[in-house]
């Protein structure tokens, strides 16, 4: 651990791997237990004092391939890429939410664990805290760092204040579970996991100071595609990918659809609800009034009263766990339609360049470097996009699996809940009354 | 016995009854059916409640649907109305057959067995017009200086009573509406997840039967609430003889003040008698003040005054007596009956909860919900 910022040779982004991790002193944390995390003034300070964390000074390294760039690479990777996790090198979880109150703001911040074996990584495992300004950056840069990929979405950005309590229990947990979701996307991810930006994010001490560094660290096609003018329209979509835009229209139309009934139910549960916890105390009234049925119409009363608790439990777990996911995927169609639209310029740009080289009527058949530089960056985007269209649909089908059987598992709980209810009090009704 | 009613049509009440009767010698006799409309059971009902003020008399059903939920129409023809009113025909009929004291009375009998004049036959026995002052005088305010406690908590426990059912009512009905409410609207996911099975591939199967599922869950709601509005049925009834309670109570207010009346008319004839004889006067009498107005009256008339007064007295005596040997009657049959009618309340209302609590138990839907789960796993 050296003092004051040192300047390092600019390697690029292989910079980062040369220096002594910040970290190495304080990775063997537990990512469970010990309530050893600094306080939040602590933590700002030793951020912004930190001189440990060295950043490469510089410009861009535009030429520098990193393994997974390359199309025909990230395609045989695809084909063995084991979806078991006994071949996973890579294990993220987001946890532990805390807020931090400043003269400023307010807000709150999430722990980072990171283990992992490979080599990209100096340490076998790394704690971080980051906010959701953090993984908004990591998802623009993973934008533009990988145009010809679909990367997962972030729960909303924006919350109406005075509607949500940003600051609440089950708001925070709905939004952590939604950045773990998005986290272990990306690790699950054959290229987007071996990006730089995600790594510095999973492990870099101070993320601020490197954002400001502004590196852009584009990869050979995001470089590429960056480039494409956008001036060219595109005749007709291929019919493959004319497809997926349809099913992501009619998807996430469906989706919109279930999304405003799932609301509507969830609000006439809850007028359900208002009016069960008028209807369970009468019973309670009128067992005063009684002597023999004092006791079962108590009874009746406390019985209702479950049921209601269980009904709340119900509404609470709708509308934590079921419309989130769902709205998460309506984003999810949208920004990949708008990965298809970019599609479209890299074939529309080609199909253009193509067709004027056509017309020129020269001699030599060669087709020029710039046309054959399109076409490849056409056809690589085109692998790209459907390899992750496949792998979305998988990881779509599971996640709507686990999404409705949880929907539906939780009502055979609250029916279970009322069932034993009910059941208990019956041998309370059918008691014969001592002789008084 | 046993009776059953059917329906004629909108307006009438078809009264068929197979009527067991036992004779002395062990016979039975069945009878024809009868046609007899709402307003002839309303005559029935009046009758009993003027000559048997001791008995809790059992109550009719609603004439018009009160507590409502919104799908339920407040209508009167509805069927599912007219079908629970006939049942609570049936009901009331029954509880009077079952009642040891009014099953034995003529009237009713001729309910059930004269076809026609039976209206004539009420209207003869002079009911009416004892109904009327009957109405009257429940509806008079009037205080009684000794009440008999036993009755004053009974009467504040049938007010209690009718009005904490009322409020029951009233918020199951808004159960009733609102639960209908979640279910229908689950109803709209079976389109959604049908139209939305249709664009996929895997997964098409298991979306299209979750939908089927939600179908049937949203459709299930209409039986649950039919069963519903038997129980609320059930608690109306009690809802009904609460006021007859409370009619029992109010009938021995009367009497008790009757009672207070006449005495207290005695006595101050007493006072009267005796001061004429003493020639004292110390309470205020119109005679007294004519007397003082237009000059004193002769010996003679001041007899024949003293005289009448004697035999007031003991016309007064006598009256109190009978009165006050009315009273204990009153007082005696009447707890017998409340007595009775306690016990089969609390039986009746036991068994109400127990069958609301078993119906909850039956709606067991979280087997569709768990026929859904097993369809989803298909996913």
């Amino acid at each position: 651990m050296a003092g004051g910022p040192k300047a390092l040779p600019s390697t690029g982004p292989h910079s980062l791997r040369d220096m002594p991790h910040p970290l190495a002193g304080s990775s063997s944390e537990e990512a469970v237990g010990g309530d050893s995390t600094p306080s939040p003034d602590l933590l700002m300070a030793r951020s912004f004092g930190d001189k440990d964390l060295i950043l490469p000074n510089g410009g861009t390294p535009a030429g520098t391939s990193s393994p997974a760039s390359s199309s025909s690479l990230l395609n045989r990777l695809q084909l063995d890429d084991d979806i078991d996790g006994e071949t996973r090198d890579l294990f993220v979880i987001v946890d532990d939410p805390k807020k931090h109150v400043c003269t400023m703001e307010t807000y709150i911040t999430y722990r980072i664990t990171t283990k992992s074996t490979r080599v990209e990584f100096d340490l076998p495992e790394y704690s971080v805290r980051r906010r959701y300004q953090d993984f908004d950056w990591l998802r623009s840069k993973l934008e533009e760092s990988q145009p010809t990929h679909l990367i997962p979405p972030l729960p909303e950005k924006f919350v109406v204040k005075g509607v949500v309590d940003r600051f609440s229990e089950e708001f925070v947990e709905t939004r952590r579970k939604a950045l773990d979701k998005f986290l272990k996307r990306i690790t699950d991810h054959p290229v987007l996991s071996f990006n730089e930006h995600f790594n510095v994010f999973l492990t870099a001490k101070d993320l601020n100071a490197y954002k400001k560094q502004g590196i852009a660290l584009l990869t050979r096609m995001g470089e590429s595609v960056k480039h494409v003018t956008g001036g060219y329209k595109l005749r007709t979509r291929p019919l493959e990918f004319a497809a997926i835009g349809d099913y992501l229209d009619t998807f996430a139309l469906k989706l919109g659809t279930i999304d405003r009934i799932a609301q509507r139910i969830i609000k006439e549960e809850i007028e359900y609800l208002v009016e069960l916890r008028e209807y369970g105390p009468v019973y309670s009234t009128w067992s005063a009034l009684e002597g023999e049925l004092a006791e079962p119409l108590e009874g009746v009363s406390a019985c209702i009263g479950n049921c209601s608790t269980a009904l709340e439990e119900l509404t609470d777990d709708m509308t934590e766990d079921f419309l989130p996911v769902l709205r998460e995927y309506i984003l999810y169609s949208d920004s990949m339609k708008s990965v298809l639209k970019k599609r479209d310029q890299v074939q529309a740009e080609y199909e253009a360049k193509l067709e004027a080289v056509a017309l020129r009527k020269e001699d030599r058949p060669k087709v020029p470097a710039d046309v054959e530089k399109c076409q490849d960056r056409m056809e690589c985007f085109n692998a790209d996009l459907k390899a992750d269209m496949e792998r979305w649909q998988n990881n779509k089908r599971q996640d709507f699996r686990q999404l409705l059987m949880g929907m539906a598992d939780k009502n055979i709980q609250y029916y279970e809940k009322c069932l034993m209810a009910w059941e208990s009090i019956i041998p309370l009704l059918q008691e014969k009354q001592e002789a008084k | 016995m046993y009776v059953f009613l059917f329906l004629k049509n909108n307006f009438s009440v078809v009264l068929f009854l197979f009527r067991s009767v036992e004779h002395t010698d062990g016979q039975s006799v069945l009878t024809d059916s009868l046609w007899r409309r709402y307003s002839e059971f309303e005559l029935l009902r009046n009758y009993l409640l003027v000559y048997y003020p001791h008995i809790v008399v059992p109550p009719l059903p609603e004439k018009r649907a009160e507590f409502v939920w919104h799908k339920l129409s407040a209508d009167n023809m509805d069927p599912d109305f007219v079908e629970r009113r006939r049942i609570g025909l049936e009901n009331f009929l029954l509880r009077i057959a079952s009642h040891p004291i009014l099953c034995r009375d003529k009237i009713f009998y001729l309910f059930l067995t004269q076809e026609g004049n039976w209206k004539e036959t009420v209207n003869e026995t002079g009911f009416q017009l004892k109904a009327d002052s009957r109405l009257k005088a429940l509806n008079a305010t009037f205080r009684v200086k000794n009440p008999d406690k036993r009755f004053t908590d009974l009467k504040h426990y049938s007010d209690e009573l009718q009005s904490v059912i009322s409020h029951l009512l009233r918020v199951r009905a808004r159960v009733a509406d609102r639960l209908y409410g979640v279910y229908k609207v689950h109803g709209n996911y079976g389109r959604v997840f049908s139209e939305w099975s249709a664009i996929e591939k895997e997964m098409g199967d298991g979306l299209q039967s979750a939908g089927h599922h939600m179908d049937v869950y949203a459709s299930s709601i209409d039986d649950i609430l039919e069963d519903e509005e038997h129980y609320a049925d059930q608690l109306k009834e009690y809802l009904f003889y609460a006021e007859a309670l409370r009619a029992v109570c109010r009938k021995h207010e009367l009497m008790q003040y009757d009672l207070e009346m006449a005495a207290q008319d005695l006595a101050s004839k007493k006072q009267q008698c005796e001061e004429l004889a003493t020639g004292t006067v110390r309470t205020f009498s119109l005679k007294g003040m004519t007397t003082k107005l237009f000059g004193q009256e002769t010996p003679e008339q001041r007899e024949a005054r003293i005289k009448v007064l004697e035999e007031q007295i003991n016309e007064g005596e006598q009256q109190l007596k009978s009165k006050n040997l009315e009273g204990r009657e009153f007082v005696k049959n009447a707890w017998a009956d409340i007595e009775r009618f306690k016990e089969q309340k609390n039986r009746d209302l036991k068994e109400a909860l127990i069958s609301y609590a078993v119906m909850q138990i039956s709606i067991r839907l979280h087997l569709v919900w768990t026929n859904s789960y097993l369809c989803l796993s298909e996913l």
